[in-house]
Parts: structure tokens; sequence; C-alpha cells
């Protein structure tokens, strides 16, 4: 109310007078910060190419770490397994939750509820947490990493999903409601065609985000390429590990570029 | 024949949308209800093929009450009933054919509706539809590449292969260019004389609706201010129809859109 009697000069002073206090706020959060941690920027700062140069000298992969590549690579591939399986069965139970959850097509409004506080669950407990719990269930498998990637997996999608169809438009499915569709055929012939691709878009970046964790997961489990990179680290075989790390980082890649080329054709 | 008789509806408490309303609608006739906006106009469409429940009175349609359905009779019922919409409604990613073969969804079983199980003669027949609103060579186009008045006609055949009595049509040009009205408004008119439907139209457009309408219905506050035939409508009816609200409470009991 007050903004229509101002001039644009008034307006945008008082812009830069606000931009201004919150970059002061922000230095001031992150000076005191530092003094609390007893951290030093500069000092830090120039140890950072001493350490950068350790690494390289350490880890770059040598003509040795090519004999490891046999084991690693098969690992690499149980690793992506584990991966890929988890997303796909996490991405399709977490749809038919999503159906039951979302205010759009939801038959009851009490298990709307339900659905949303088990996924929110699912989805805040981090995955290496999950990883160390079922540990005790189910042991140093390659089922416990799978089980761990599907939990959290599963509360990530289904919020995910249960967004994307409570933006669709409800009108649409009012359209074929008149025309005398039921609820399962609105679903089917509504609501499914229209959220497909922003859906297969989700798995996608699903599958690159938990061969990261898999890894990850991998440590703790005791499988995969997770565990054999900390058998040659902890084995001071530093050039394998790094053979290791420069392998995920080419397979997270390719993966990336696929999937970007999938999202292209389907959009 | 459809026969609304002391159509009622209330939002809330005390808040009425609809009072008392009645009004027919024959076939073979374009009927069209005029008013301001927020009077009613989309409440009394989607009370007709119950997408709004009412709150009490008789809908007949062929001496059928609408209102006295079951859940599976009210699907049938509405198989007979076409609709179209301000916004076309179709699902966008889907081609021009699979959206109208939606229209035969009211009459399969939930097994073939889903699996897009439809016969030889179904889609022969969508595509003959497609063909007699001017878009045949758009049937496997996305529907999301059609421009606006090619989407309403889309919407059109959809409705048609329902093989309706009557199609229900909720301010269907007010997003369309003046040629595409043209074109969209000739096709209803052609389809009320050629194949004896019932045309009901929400419009707020008054020279359109004098213009293509046979019958008028005008309301005002949830009232019927005036029915009869569009010769019948001079300035004087339209100051009824078109009067401001004069108390400002009625502006707020608006649920349109």
């Amino acid at each position: 109310m007050k903004t229509n009697f101002q001039s644009p000069q008034q307006f945008f002073r008082q812009r830069r007078l606000r931009l201004g206090i919150v970059l002061a706020i922000l230095l001031v959060i992150y000076g005191v910060s530092m003094v609390l941690v007893n951290f030093q920027t500069l000092a830090s700062l120039m140890q950072v190419p001493a350490g950068l140069i350790w690494l390289f000298k350490n880890f770059i992969p040598t003509e040795r770490s090519i004999s490891y590549l046999g084991p690693i690579l098969y690992q690499l591939w149980r690793t992506l397994i584990v991966a890929v399986s988890s997303t796909i069965c996490a991405s399709l139970l977490g749809l038919i939750l999503a159906i039951l959850g979302a205010k759009t097509t939801s038959p009851l409004p009490g298990l709307r509820l339900v659905i949303r506080f088990g996924a929110s669950l699912l989805r805040n407990i981090p995955v290496v947490a999950w990883a160390m719990i079922l540990l005790f269930s189910f042991k140093q498998s390659d089922f416990t990493g799978f089980l761990a990637l599907f939990f959290m997996t599963l509360g990530y999608l289904t919020r995910a999903f249960t967004e994307t169809i409570e933006d669709l438009d409800g009108e649409k499915l009012q359209a074929l409601q008149a025309v005398g569709a039921n609820y399962f055929q609105c679903v089917f012939c509504g609501v499914l065609p229209e959220v497909a691709s922003t859906l297969t878009s989700w798995v996608l970046y699903m599958i690159e985000n938990n061969l990261r964790d898999a890894t990850l997961v991998g440590i703790l489990t005791g499988t995969g390429v997770g565990f054999l990179f900390n058998h040659y680290f902890k084995s001071f075989r530093y050039d394998a590990a790094g053979l290791i790390v420069l392998l995920i980082a080419v397979l997270v890649i390719c993966l990336e570029l696929t999937s970007t080329q999938i999202r292209r054709a389907i959009a | 024949m459809l026969k609304v008789i002391q159509l009622d509806k209330t939002y809330g408490q005390n808040k009425h949308s609809l009072k008392d309303v009645n009004f027919t609608a024959q076939p073979g006739e374009v009927t069209a209800i005029i008013g301001p906006s927020g009077a009613g106009k989309t409440t009394i469409l989607r009370s007709v093929n119950q997408l709004i429940r009412d709150n009490g009175g008789k809908i007949l349609l062929d001496d059928q009450d609408i209102r006295q359905a079951n859940k599976s009779e009210l699907r049938k019922i509405r198989h007979h009933i076409g609709m179209i919409f301000q916004n076309y409604n179709l699902i966008s990613p889907l081609t021009a054919l699979e959206n109208v073969l939606h229209g035969r969804l009211g009459a399969k079983s939930t097994f073939a509706g889903i699996f897009g199980m439809y016969s030889t003669d179904e889609k022969q027949e969508a595509l003959a539809l497609l063909n007699e609103v001017g878009l045949g060579e758009y049937a496997y186009q996305r529907c999301d590449q059609l421009s606006g008045g090619q989407q309403q006609r889309v919407g059109i055949a959809r409705a048609l292969m329902q093989h309706p009595k009557m199609i229900l049509c909720d301010e269907p040009i007010a997003s369309l260019d003046p040629k595409s009205t043209k074109i969209v408004m000739d096709i209803l008119r052609q389809l009320a004389k050629e194949k004896q439907l019932i045309i009901l139209i929400n419009l707020h457009q008054i020279d359109i609706a004098l213009e293509y309408a046979d019958h008028i219905v005008g309301i005002n506050s949830g009232e019927i201010v005036f029915e009869g035939p569009s010769q019948a409508v001079d300035d004087q009816v339209l100051q009824k129809i078109y009067r401001q609200a004069d108390q400002p409470k009625q502006a707020v009991t608006a649920n349109e859109n």
C-alpha cells in the first residue's frame, strides 16, 4: 500500500539497502563461526596446494594398478546393478503409493496422511543410517545395500511423484469423469500419460544419485566397489583406490549423459 | 429433452449459489445460459452431469432423474452426455485420436479401458469424427502441439464419440480467437440441427449467444431472471440479466472457475 506512493529512486534505494543488510549479516555469521571453531581462513587456503599435490602423487593410477582392473570392474558392475534394481523397485512401489496419497487421486483422505508421514520418515533417515540399522538384521551382503537404498529412494520418490501428480490440473480428470470413466480408467488413461515423462526424469535422476550412494553404502555393508575402495585404501594401495575413484567418475558421467539423452527423447 | 426443476445449491451455510432454478432445453436447439461472472452458470452446467453435487431439485433427461442415479447408473448416463471446456481438458501428451477414443471409456470395462483395447470399428469411427471436425490430418499429433481452436474441436470429437444425447459446453470459446470461435460455434449449431442433440452452452459473449442460440436462459445471482427464445431478448431483458448485484455479499458467492 505504502509502496504506491514511492518514487522509483526510493524504491531501488530500499532494494539496495536490503541487499546490503543481508550481505552484512552473512559476513558476521561467517566471522563468528570462524572464531568459534578456531578456523584460520588464510592459513587453511595456503595448505590446499600442498594437499592437492600429495593427493595427485599418491592416487594417480600407475601401470601396476592396471592389474586390479578385473576385480574393480566386476565390483563396479555389481554396484551399478544394486543401484538400478533398488531404484526401479522403489519407483514401482512409490508410484502406487503416490497415486493413493496424492490429493487429486487419493481414494481415502486418511490414507494420504499415513503415506505422507511414512514417506517423510523414510526420506529423512540418511542412507548411511539405513545401512547401519539394516546391517544387524541382514548382515554384510548386497541385499543390505539394496534395502538401504530402496527405503531411502522409496521415501524420496513417493514424495516427488505425489507432488507431480498434485500439480496436474484436476479439470482434466473431471473431463474424463464426465465421459463416464471410473477411477482406474481416470488414473491409467489420464493421470499416468500426463505425468509419465516427469516421473521418468525423477527415476533417472535417482539412478544417478543411487550409484554414488551405493558406493558409500558398500563401504559399510562390505560389498561392491565401495568395499574394494576401502580395502585398497586401508592396505595403502592408493593407486588402485585412485583408479576406483576415476572409474566411478567415468561411470557416473556416462550415466548422466545417457539419462540426459533419454530425457530429451521423451520430453 | 432436458428439464431442470427447482435446482438448489448452497456452498457452506446460507451461501446460495443456485436458488430455485427451472428451465428446459430441447433437442435440436442450442440453449445458451448467459449472465454476469459468478452468477452460477458453471454450477448449473456441472450439476447437470453431477460433477458438482447440488442440494435439491430434479434434473430430468428424457424423464430420468440424474440426481437419483447410483454410481454405475450415473456412469451410464454420463456416457451419453458429452462435455467440452474452456481449457479443452484433453490429455495433452496423447494423440488427438487417443483423446477422441477416450469418449468410449464410459462404455468399456475397467480392464479394456486401462489397456486401451478399442475395436477396429471404434478406431475407424474416431478417425471419421476427426475428419468431420476437419482435423483428420492431425489424428496422430500430440494434443499439446495443436492450437486452441484445434484442441477444442478434438474435444467436440471426443464428446461425439460418446454418441451423446446432449453436449454441455462450459465457456467453450472464452479462450479462442474470433475465427476459431466461429468454426466451433458453427459446428455446435450444426450438431444440434443434424443430430437432434441438446446443446447447452455457458456464454459470456452476448452477441454470440444471440447469434447462435435458439433458446436463452438468463441468470443473475443464482436465480433465473429470463427464459425464452433469443428473439425475445431486448435491452430491457439484458439489463435485468446483467444488473449489478445490489448487495456486495453476493459478489462473494461467486464460485466460477
